[in-house]
């Protein structure tokens, strides 16, 4: 009798011992997951308005203030954070995943890197760091100071 | 069952004992319905010695009954694979000291079914392999000469042929661990293989296969299976290359390159 060895779903986010295309998957499953859930939340936060304005109000604050606690801001950098990197890994993704960008088949040579998960690869990924940090930084700015850098 | 009065023996061919080692090691037998458990034996590691020869001397000294699967144990029968520290490993190309730990965790690969302790069933694997169709396919029944192809044509696909059907790629695979039909990186590698290779005419024979639910598209390019494969085939360079294909297919019919065929062989003795 044999017996079932499955690593399940909760594998999706053990990115530990693989390299950083498993660590940005792993980013990528959660952060999707996150922006689902906050999605359906939002729709349901924004149909409040069918309730008029003093629920509305209500709901605003009770959104800003959960807990009785001022987190508002740094729920919503969170999202920031997530939507940003899930967009731009997204777009990456969307390229490396038709080819493009990665290395043309070659020999492999002893210690076997593979090479596509670097080169034109990594610049990629060094793409969405540096767009990441632009946007959040200029969009949390904007969250807790109302300025725009 | 730690032997201490076993430490002394000294295997022949390898280096002075260095230390003692433990190695905990998942245990599941099938006769008795229990869920499998972790067993630990202290190994004394001489230089040179691989997991595998750790498991051996355990199979030797400690314990009859623990079951591995090998066969060449110099990475070419693609066997022993396991997971050693968490990471999906040859167990006879990896060395013990080279892991600097003092506790070893072995683990049979994931995402197959377990037949005793650390042998998974690689049915799963062989089936995917045969799937999409891992030959070259030609219209004619039989040839009368060879098909050609140039040094260039056959690097397309020639570091994908490097597989040794170790399955460590399936087991390291995200897809895998959730989806049990999705092919895996070994079959689609395979199945890019021989649509890359000029000789052969099975493109659309295999689209069925690769273009499905569980096929091609499952792919998330998380590069666990390049990360783990000890041949680096780069399974996961092949799936997004096959994509390419896919996705141009839709565009403009991908044609084969075709291939020129040699003069028509005469046997020497006349009867061909
Ligand atoms: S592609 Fe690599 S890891 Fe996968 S079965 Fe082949 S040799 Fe093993
Ligand atoms: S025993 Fe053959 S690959 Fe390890």
């Amino acid at each position: 009798m044999t017996i079932e060895n499955k690593k399940g779903w909760i594998f999706w986010f053990n990115p530990f011992k693989y390299g950083t295309d498993r660590w940005m998957y792993a980013l990528h499953r959660l952060t999707g997951i996150v922006l689902g859930l906050y999605l359906m939340a939002h729709v349901w936060e924004t149909s409040n308005i069918l309730n008029g304005p003093v629920t509305w109000n209500k709901i605003m604050v009770d959104l800003d203030y959960p807990f009785g606690v001022h987190y508002g801001p740094y729920i919503l950098s969170a999202i920031l954070i997530a939507a940003s990197y899930h967009a731009l890994n997204g777009i990456r993704l969307t390229i490396v995943e038709n080819g493009l960008l990665l290395p043309k088949p070659y020999r492999p040579e002893f210690p076997y890197k593979p090479k596509s998960l670097k080169g034109l690869n990594n610049v990629l990924k060094l793409a969405v760091a540096i767009f990441m940090l632009v946007i959040c930084g200029i969009g949390i700015v904007f969250i807790f100071t109302g300025a725009i850098v | 069952m730690e032997g201490s009065d076993m430490q002394e023996i000294v295997l022949k061919g390898f280096g002075e004992v260095v230390k003692t080692i433990t190695f905990r090691i998942r245990r599941y037998d099938p006769e008795n319905k229990e869920l499998p458990k972790y067993m630990e034996y202290k190994v004394p590691i001489q230089k040179g010695m691989t997991v595998l020869d750790s498991i051996l001397y355990i199979k030797e000294h400690l314990d009859h009954s623990l079951a591995a699967r090998y066969s060449c144990r110099m990475g070419i029968c693609g066997s022993c694979g396991m997971i050693i520290n968490g990471k999906e490993k040859l167990a006879c190309q990896t060395q013990v000291l080279e892991l600097g730990k003092n506790l070893i965790k072995v683990d049979p690969m994931g995402n197959y079914e377990i037949t005793k302790d650390l042998v998974p069933d690689v049915s799963k694997l062989f089936r995917n392999h045969e799937t999409v169709k891992p030959f070259i396919i030609r219209e004619e029944e039989e040839p009368k000469s060879e098909f050609l192809q140039t040094p260039e044509q056959r690097e397309e696909f020639a570091m994908f042929t490097d597989c040794i059907l170790c399955g460590m790629c399936l087991s390291a695979c995200p897809t895998s661990a959730s989806d049990e039909l999705y092919l895996g990186p070994q079959a689609l590698a395979q199945g890019y293989r021989y649509i890359a290779d000029n000789r052969d005419l099975g493109f659309n024979e295999r689209l069925n296969a690769l273009d499905s639910k569980h096929g091609v598209w499952r792919c998330h390019f998380s590069g666990a299976c390049s990360e783990v494969c000890p041949k680096g085939v780069d399974p996961a360079l092949a799936i997004q290359l096959l994509r390419q294909v896919l996705t141009t297919n839709v565009f403009v019919k991908f044609k084969q390159k075709g291939t020129t065929k040699a003069p028509e062989r005469k046997s020497v003795s006349g009867v061909s």
